[in-house]
């Protein structure tokens, strides 16, 4: 049983705050993924949790005990870091042992659990390798093992895979999340990818300018975002600004009924949402673009006013000398002031 | 390599600041007490005399002694015409050779710079006996040259042009190190586009190559003048008794004639001559270091 | 276009300028190396007489030899030891600690290199004149110590600012105190750089002449101030080509040991290249 608590966390350095109140439990054997820009305060709230940051004010509290200011050696946390951080003056056993070894563990016992682990992320007899005569990916696989190794309360990975190419990337994913459920290890994932989020995490917090955006399960983050900015960062999503007058929502050339109060609104359609059906209008919407990708195709669409649009349609082919187009969204969210204010088929 | 903030591991922390001062204070003392000390003491020294009454008083008669005296100004004037003979010699041989290098690959590449950084290995007193025994009176080239019938040479040794020769040699290594250091920083992209725009060879290397170096050969002849203008080994064993190089002159006045004022006078005039290459020297380490 | 400029066929230049180097900076010391094996070599042969080693034995059987060689690796080793001793440690407070003045200072050991090197010698030699320092052991200890400081402090701030700030923070974070990280991570991680500072700076400690001549001569004589006398007032050329030889031989593990360091961009840096 490992629960870590962020209580109203805030780090500021000399000009900037880099993490502004920030709160999040992270359940037992949960996979949380802090996704966000860079910039965002991802890193140095996952740096405060391993101790290499202390935080301005709040506290950090693994299982309730408080570690706000323990020193890193004596956390209950392990963390893997971007660029692996082997210790490049020792073999793969001695980078697993350094840490057993400091705890004074029966060089029996040592060699057991550095084989059990390297066989756990599939390096089984890898040990007397020197870390230079590793493939990236195999490098990244043992900074894994050397945390896991000490089988810490808390596993933290600060984008892991960012200097992997995608198709290792993608594999590495797969095998870290198998790893962290068999062993049901509480994990707090720093990436700035989306993809990585959405396929490993059970919930991902999405992080902005040091504060917390949205914090939800995958498939709601992307079904309901909850401010525009979560709906820009997930996925592709047309984010149409606009005014409503009398129910209805407008910008140059499109409108859509929308049943709010009349002021400035954003409206959000993601391009599988947006139906579009050829017309001879130049003066609505226009097509600036088809991209083939075989299986759907992209459509670039351009109001009166200059802004562009994506829809996705099935076939190309239709749309080759189609030169304008009326929109119509199945489904769609507004916000206003950063809230949603109505999405489409609830009562929001 | 930059003096990068110093974010320590385990973020600030107030004892830290004591702790890295005390930590450098011995190397810094001793910075202060034999170096800067000395320089401000050798200038109040020479310029507040002993006089008469037992006390000190402002006078500069050693430097007026100095600038009337024909044997001090001739030792100066060679200092000076051996230091800029050699920095043009410098650059003049060094340059080629750190283009050879910037551009080419290869074994022959590895040996010439080999050759190139070898001479920093050699110290200064075995290139004296070297040269003695190589260019000086029956030295090997005469050897040679007797042994084709041809006359023999007129030796440098002992003459202003022992202690030239002796100084390039010692001085290619890091001249070479520090022209290949500033080649570096010229793109291969940037040449490659300059000649794609038609420039040959020669325009290559005068306007792109030199001015993107000039820095560094400034460098070079400001690491040269400091090194050569109070240098000291070479020129006593290889120059001429007189006129001879500042470093002898005042090694000499100093020890031989025990006349430590006079010769610290001559040290605070190699300074004066050098302190325009010396912050140069210092400004722009400084830059390229927290750059 | 890059090719025409890069690769060529024949390497003329190459080949002119290994011919030219080898014949001016080889040549010389072959020479040296021949006069310390031969007996006999007088004008106009232009190979010796006789070879042999009979110049070892008398060179090495000299008492002023012997004392000198002790002096100079005795003399070395308490300068070179020291030096470590007390830069190491400011090393790495430069490179990992901030404290007030930390830029500063760190620019200050430049001071050294920024005035012509004997006139300072001259200026610290009259102030050790009213310390009565002249002519004593840890006199020359002092000077030559000095030389040693932006070496010593420069490299090693270096080596240690080159060590991945993550790798000492994954051992904190396997359980590593700040001084075991330092023992296993750091130092073996900087280890071979700082290790070539501190041979060079042994060396560059052996060979140095002017410090020795000027503040220890003729009490302290150290192996190059001897080798100074011999070809002053020796009229056997042997003896020097001998002491040459003998007196090459640090460099000669310097040169085996340190090269990559000096190759590397980061030593003509500490120069201001």
């Amino acid at each position: 049983m490992s629960v870590l608590d962020i209580n109203n966390v805030t780090k500021r350095f000399s000009t900037t705050t880099a993490v502004d109140e920030f709160n999040l439990t992270v359940g037992d054997g949960e996979l949380v993924c802090l996704l966000g820009p860079s910039g965002s305060g991802k890193s140095t709230l996952l740096r405060m949790i391993g101790g290499f940051e202390t935080p301005t004010s709040g506290h950090v509290t693994i299982d309730g005990e408080d570690v706000t200011r323990v020193p890193p050696e004596k956390r209950p946390t392990g963390m893997v870091f971007q660029s692996h951080a082997l210790w490049t003056h020792m073999n793969v056993f001695k980078n697993l042992a350094f840490g057993l070894k400091l705890r004074r563990l029966p060089e029996a016992e040592i060699r057991r659990k550095v084989e059990a682990v390297l066989e756990l992320v599939g390096l089984g007899g890898f040990g007397h390798r020197a870390t230079n005569q590793l493939s990236g990916g195999q490098q990244q696989r043992v900074a894994l093992a050397r945390s896991l190794v000490l089988e810490p309360k808390i596993l933290l990975l600060d984008e892991p895979f960012a200097s992997l190419d995608q198709h290792l990337r993608e594999r590495l994913r797969e095998e870290v999340r198998d790893i962290q459920q068999r062993l049901k290890i509480t994990t707090l994932f720093v990436t700035h990818g989306q993809d990585e989020a959405l396929s490993m995490a059970d919930r991902i917090v999405v992080m902005r300018d040091g504060r917390m955006e949205q914090v939800a399960a995958p498939d709601v983050l992307y079904r309901e975002p909850q401010t525009p900015f979560v709906a820009g960062f997930i996925g592709t999503m047309n984010l149409i600004e606009g005014n409503v007058s009398g129910g209805q929502f407008s910008r140059a050339g499109f409108s859509q009924p929308l049943p709010i109060a009349d002021g400035p609104a954003v409206l959000a359609v993601r391009p599988e949402a947006l139906s579009i059906q050829p017309s001879s209008n130049v003066d609505g919407p226009r097509i600036h673009r088809v991209t083939d990708y075989g299986a759907h195709a992209i459509i670039d669409l351009e109001l009166p006013d200059g802004f562009r649009l994506k829809a996705t349609v099935r076939d190309a082919r239709a749309w080759t000398n189609v030169r304008a187009a009326t929109l119509t969204p199945q489904a769609f969210a507004a916000y206003r002031d950063n809230a949603v204010v109505y999405r489409s088929g609830t009562s929001a | 390599m930059s003096l990068t903030p110093a974010n320590d591991i385990v973020g600030k922390n107030n004892g830290r600041g004591l702790t890295g001062l005390l930590l450098v204070a011995i190397p810094v003392f001793l910075v202060g007490w034999m170096i800067i000390w000395p320089i401000i003491s050798a200038i109040g020294r020479t310029i507040w005399l002993p006089n008469e009454g037992g006390g000190r008083s402002f006078s500069l008669e050693t430097y007026g002694f100095f600038f009337t005296d024909q044997y001090s100004l001739n030792n100066l004037g060679v200092t000076l015409w051996t230091t800029g003979v050699c920095a043009v010699l410098l650059v003049l041989i060094c340059l080629p050779i750190a283009l050879y290098l910037r551009f080419a690959k290869g074994r022959l590449a590895a040996y010439v710079q080999g050759l190139a950084i070898f001479p920093m290995f050699v110290p200064s007193i075995i290139l004296s006996y070297a040269i003695i025994r190589v260019l000086g009176p029956n030295g090997t080239v005469d050897l040679l040259l007797n042994a084709m019938h041809l006359p023999k040479i007129r030796s440098p040794y002992l003459t202003p042009w022992g202690p030239v020769i002796g100084l390039v040699w010692d001085n290619i290594p890091l001249t070479v190190l520090i022209l290949l250091s500033g080649l570096g920083n010229v793109s291969n992209q940037s040449i490659e586009a300059a000649r794609d725009v038609g420039a040959g060879r020669l325009a290559v290397l005068w306007h792109i190559i030199l001015p993107r170096i000039s820095n560094s050969i400034l460098v070079a002849v400001s690491f040269t003048v400091l090194g050569i203008f109070s240098a000291f080994t070479l020129p006593y064993v290889l120059g001429p008794a007189a006129p001879e190089m500042m470093g002898p002159f005042m090694q000499r006045t100093f020890r031989d004639l025990n006349d430590p004022t006079n010769a610290i006078t001559q040290a605070v005039i190699a300074f004066c001559f050098c302190i325009v290459f010396g912050l140069f020297y210092v400004r722009s380490v400084a830059k390229n270091r927290s750059a | 276009m890059a090719r025409v400029l890069i690769e060529r066929r024949i390497d003329w230049y190459g080949i002119f300028f290994a011919a030219l180097l080898t014949l001016v900076i080889v040549f010389p010391l072959i020479v040296v190396g021949t006069w310390a094996f031969t007996n006999v070599w007088r004008f106009p042969s232009v190979i010796p007489q006789e070879f042999g080693i009979k110049y070892w034995q008398m060179t090495l059987a000299r008492a002023d030899v012997w004392s000198s060689i002790t002096l100079s690796l005795s003399l070395s080793t308490v300068v070179t030891l020291l030096s470590a001793l007390i830069c190491l440690p400011a090393a790495y407070a430069f490179a990992r600690l901030d404290f007030p003045g930390r830029n500063i200072l760190f620019f200050s050991f430049l001071a050294g290199h920024a005035f012509p090197k004997f006139g300072l010698l001259v200026a610290i030699a009259g102030i050790f004149l009213q310390l009565n320092l002249i002519g004593t052991f840890w006199g020359v200890v002092l000077i030559q110590l000095v030389g040693t400081l932006l070496f010593m402090i420069w490299i090693p701030v270096a080596a240690f600012q080159a060590v991945d700030r993550r790798m000492e923070e994954a051992a904190r974070d396997v359980g590593a105190s700040p001084m075991r990280v330092f023992w296993s991570i750091t130092l073996p991680q900087a280890g071979p750089t700082i290790a070539a500072a501190i041979l060079l700076s042994f060396v560059g400690t052996f060979y140095e002449t002017e410090g020795a001549w000027l503040i220890g001569a003729p009490q302290i004589r150290t192996l190059p101030v001897l080798m100074i006398s011999f070809i002053n007032n020796q009229p056997v050329i042997q003896f020097g080509a001998v002491l040459s030889v003998l007196l090459w031989v640090p460099s000669f593990i310097a040169l085996l040991f340190a090269r990559r360091v000096i190759s590397s961009g980061s030593f003509a840096r500490g120069f201001g290249a």
